[in-house]
């Protein structure tokens, strides 16, 4: 066991300290320390995808990071991205088309595609599943995903048109 | 049978898991706040096959945060042993303690379990137990297993030969002798595993006082699961209770009572404090349920065109060190319904199970998977053998409409399927005599096209009745409760195990159906051993027929004493009919249905608050409890085509084009049924491509510990999925549901595989197992070249 440390950093738009031990992964300590249980471990080597959240807004696997890491960093998670009134575009595309089952590895893949659309807003199908094939889901076959982050991509196009 | 007319029942409203799913706001095992909680890590054999010497804890207590290490000798104090053992011929007894004392049977056997104030404290621990092994030879393989002398990997099975069974039907010899020509195929599948993306984790809670166990597990079987561990622990069922939240999948890896999950609840017992556990990935390769390893051969005889006058079936499993399950569980299944939708009388099967230094095998998505590929596989064998286009063969082998029902040589009964519509369906949807154009004139530029068919006939629900005439112990009844609360908003419940299939949304359509009320009405509650009703759980593609038809049933009795109410509160005389529409109760005045002023609500508030209102036979409050037992079986049934590009240089597979003709019956949600045939089929693929349990011929080792090497398959490779639905309602079951989501998976190992065969058809090499990797087709097309070779040298 080694000495904790105190870390600093910002969790969804809320700055937080805590005491960590160098060695504990950034997953844990946003599902332990932080009570944040949205972010899902499924591998703990960095292939499945499902911990992935965003460090200063891009994705990252949370089970590839120790916390430490974190010092200073913005770190966004699936807590942040929507409420059940008020679903962001893609989870609400994402419950339109039956793009999830089980819902294990669902918010990995939220978080994958909110950064996602934001530098790519008019994906193909084939670049939607190329940048999709870091995150393993079993259950759907990933068909309904696919259909929701082109919708989802579709919905933000139009209304960043109408709103401009 | 004519299809009814519905109102709730296949409507396609979204799901209502989803919101939650979506916001991070699950409650997954993992995601429980229990105070207090010790974590539990366990120490595991690095072996196939080894006696345990002696196991020093000493060092491990000592380090800090842990509180105590637990070993075979202390759980054998506190649980007893398992004993897998059913009356059925040719099945051995097995027996299993909570973890191992003498020797280990597969690398990733659990021997000691640390429990410390947290999981990376216990893993430090785990490090620092000390066990001397005298190293054993491992069986590494069905043939090993088998050979005269092979170490025992069960000293009690002595020639590790755990099950045997066979059977003839018909005229079988007669067949051979007058035959055109026999023809012989073989098929090897491998070793594959669930995967559920959640692993497998617990919390076990003691409460001393009350001398009660609260145990979170994600698990397919509440109930049964609670049975087994009360007496595994020596408890009264009454002492526990089973609480299994949100599941991250499931696909047969959570139904049996794992050690891991007894060693838990007993510490928690022992130590007075809650116990909780999470299985790593690399645990959950090396040491979760794994499925499907078998070899089977078919003899077939046939006439001239192609018609099968005979067949024998040999298979033989590798069903890993450990009996969870009886040994004849699966494959037995594949024997029994092999010959599918084809008409085949002549027919015998020999069935061996054998025991490896592997994990024990349970059920996976499709136990029966293979099935489908065996028999279109000998199908095009055959139609190979006799220069015969393969889906010729298919339409003079299958069963006519007339022909149905049709009982089939092992005495199960198809009926209500449509074999011919779903491939005459497909057949047409590809343009078949045009695809094969194409594929002639892509042959002639060096570019291999290849067609695969399967048609599919998948045994689904397993009523009580089929595992009494299969010899399997069981039940398949299920059972429901549906209460109308004072307010009238609707709590229901059904013994089913939800791990993503969304029941809370399909189940709700049944119920909705049953009572005329809307879905947003009703709210399912399940996976609670407390709250829902002791039902069989999921597994074998039961949640419909069994699920959703008892509280399809449970629904209609509720009905018929609201409507007695309403008859009586509103005075109404006999002839005059009522009904429930939308939570309203509506009479028939001249052939047309008006609301009266009486809601669902107004009827529940005279049931619960004016009980004295009610007829005189009926008593006070709405609560209905309802048991039913499904048919035997029930059949879905599809036909699978893949269009695949193989690549002659590199071996690579590219699908071209996936389509399925699928009829499953009375679909209670579309967009369900939808996503479990999507699923199925992704899950056929993957395991057909590139899934692969490996273990070390040599050692026993496993080789497959990460997902680096247990390959899976993403978005690249899943194509896009063509459904055509068709919906013949079962004439045997409420509302006429059958069965699916298995079927996906035994049509696309078959269509895929066939496929690539026609693509190498022209070469004169045939491929018979999986996985269809580069490398094992690179070296088939590398023999090619060099037989080529010799011959023009």
């Amino acid at each position: 066991m080694s000495r904790e440390q105190s870390i600093t950093l910002t969790v969804n738009g809320k700055n937080i300290s805590f005491q960590v031990e160098p060695r504990k992964l950034l997953s844990d300590a946003l599902r332990e320390d932080c009570r944040l249980t949205g972010t899902h471990v499924g591998c703990e080597h960095g292939v499945c995808g499902a911990c992935t959240v965003l460090v200063d807004g891009r994705p990252t696997r949370a089970c590839l990071t120790f916390a430490v890491q974190m010092e200073g960093h913005e770190v966004t998670t699936i807590e942040e991205i929507g409420t059940p009134s008020h679903l962001s575009p893609l989870q609400q595309a994402l419950h339109e088309c039956h793009g999830l089952q089980c819902g294990f590895c669902t918010p990995g893949i939220v978080m994958t595609f909110e950064a996602y659309l934001k530098e790519n807003p008019n994906p193909s199908e084939a670049q939607i599943r190329e940048n999709l094939s870091g995150n393993l889901c079993r259950c759907t076959g990933y068909q309904n995903i696919v259909k929701a982050i082109a919708l989802a991509a579709k919905r933000m196009r139009e209304s960043a048109h109408h709103g401009s | 049978m004519a299809a009814e007319i519905f109102h709730h029942i296949g409507k396609p409203h979204l799901r209502k898991e989803d919101v939650r799913l979506l916001t991070g706001l699950g409650r997954y095992i993992d995601d429980i706040e229990v105070p207090q909680a010790l974590h539990a890590c366990f120490v595991r054999s690095p072996h196939a096959h080894a006696r345990i010497v002696r196991i020093d804890t000493t060092e491990a207590v000592s380090m800090p945060g842990v509180v105590a290490v637990f070993t075979g000798e202390d759980l054998v104090q506190w649980t007893t042993r398992q004993r897998m053992a059913p009356p059925i011929d040719g099945l051995r007894p097995m027996e299993m303690d909570a973890l191992p004392m003498d020797k280990v049977r597969f690398q990733g056997d659990p021997v000691a379990c640390v429990i410390a104030t947290n999981r990376y404290l216990a893993e430090d621990a785990v490090e620092v137990v000390e066990i001397q092994w005298e190293v054993l030879p491992a069986v590494a393989s069905m043939e090993q297993a088998l050979r005269p002398n092979a170490p025992r990997v069960d000293d009690a099975v002595p020639d590790n030969l755990l099950s045997h069974q066979s059977a003839k039907y018909g005229d079988l010899p007669e067949a051979m002798v007058s035959a055109h020509r026999v023809v012989v195929s073989t098929f090897s599948q491998h070793r594959q595993t669930h995967l559920p993306i959640e692993t497998r984790g617990c919390i076990a809670d003691w409460d001393l006082g009350r001398e009660h166990l609260t145990f979170h597990v994600g698990s397919q079987v509440p109930h049964p699961l609670r049975t087994t561990l009360a007496s595994r622990l020596k408890l009264a069922e009454s002492q526990v209770t089973v609480i299994s939240p949100d599941v991250g999948g499931g696909f047969g890896q959570k139904i049996a009572l794992y050690r891991e999950e007894l060693t838990v609840a007993a510490a928690s017992i022992q130590l007075g404090k809650p116990v909780r556990w999470r299985e790593d990935r690399m645990e959950n390769l090396l040491a979760s349920s794994q499925s499907r390893e078998d070899f089977c051969r078919t003899r077939a005889a046939v006439d001239a065109t192609g018609k099968v006058l005979g067949l024998e079936l040999e298979i033989t499993e590798d069903f890993g060190a450990y009996s969870f399950y009886p040994g004849n569980y699966l494959a037995r299944v594949v024997a029994m319904i092999v010959t599918g939708p084809y008409r085949i009388t002549n027919y015998a099967y020999d069935v061996k199970v054998v025991l490896t230094n592997k994990v024990g095998n349970g059920p996976m998505r499709a136990p029966m998977a293979v099935t489908s590929w065996v028999m279109d596989g000998t199908l095009d064998a055959i139609a190979r053998e006799l220069r015969l286009d393969p889906v010729e063969v298919r339409r003079v082998n299958m069963l006519r409409d007339y022909e149905l029902p049709f009982t089939m040589a092992t005495g199960e009964v198809l009926a209500d399927v449509t074999p011919s519509a779903t491939m005459e369906a497909v057949v047409s949807a590809i343009d078949y005599p045009a695809l094969r154009q194409r594929q002639k004139q892509a042959r002639d530029k060096g570019c291999w096209l290849g067609i695969g068919f399967c048609n599919v006939v998948e045994s689904t629900t397993y009523g009580s009745q089929f595992y009494k005439s299969a010899g399997i112990s069981g039940s398949g009844h299920e059972a429901a409760w549906i209460r109308i609360e004072p307010s009238g908003w609707i709590n229901a419940s059904v013994g089913l195990g939800a791990t993503g299939q969304g029941y809370e949304s399909s189940l709700a359509n049944a119920v909705a159906e049953g009572l005329g009320i809307s879905p947003e009405k009703v709210r399912l509650h399940m996976g609670h051993t407390d709250i829902a009703p002791y039902g069989m759980g999921s597994r074998g593609a039961r949640g419909g027929t069994a699920g959703g038809g008892t509280l399809y049933l449970c629904a209609q009795q509720a009905r018929d004493a609201v409507l007695k109410i309403a008859a009586f509160t509103l005075g109404v005389t006999k002839g005059v009919q009522l009904r429930m529409m939308d939570g309203r109760v509506q009479q028939s005045l001249g052939g047309v249905w008006t609301n009266t002023h009486l809601g669902l609500e107004d009827i529940a508030r005279i049931a619960y608050l004016d009980p004295i209102a009610l007829p005189s036979d009926m008593k006070p409050g709405l609560e209905f409890h309802l048991t039913y037992d499904p048919p035997p079986m029930t059949y879905s049934n599809a036909c699978h085509a893949c269009i695949v590009e193989v690549n002659g240089v590199t071996g690579a597979i590219k699908i071209e084009r996936y389509i399925v003709a699928e009829d499953c019956g009375t679909v209670l949600s579309p967009v369900v049924v939808e996503g479990q045939q999507h699923g199925a089929i992704a899950m056929g693929l993957s395991g057909a491509l590139l899934e692969h349990v490996e273990y070390d011929l040599a050692t026993g080792q496993n080789l497959s510990g990460t997902l680096a090497d247990y390959l899976v398959a993403t978005s690249h490779e899943i194509p896009h999925m063509e459904i055509i639905g068709m919906h013949t309602p079962n004439s045997r079951t409420p509302a006429g549901i059958k069965g699916m989501a298995e079927g996906g998976v035994m049509g696309a190992i078959g269509a895929i595989t066939n496929a690539v065969n026609d693509a190498l058809s022209h070469l004169g090499v045939v491929v018979n197992q999986q996985p269809l990797t580069p490398m094992y087709l690179q070296n088939l097309l590398r023999q090619v070249k060099q037989q080529t070779k010799e011959v023009h040298s």
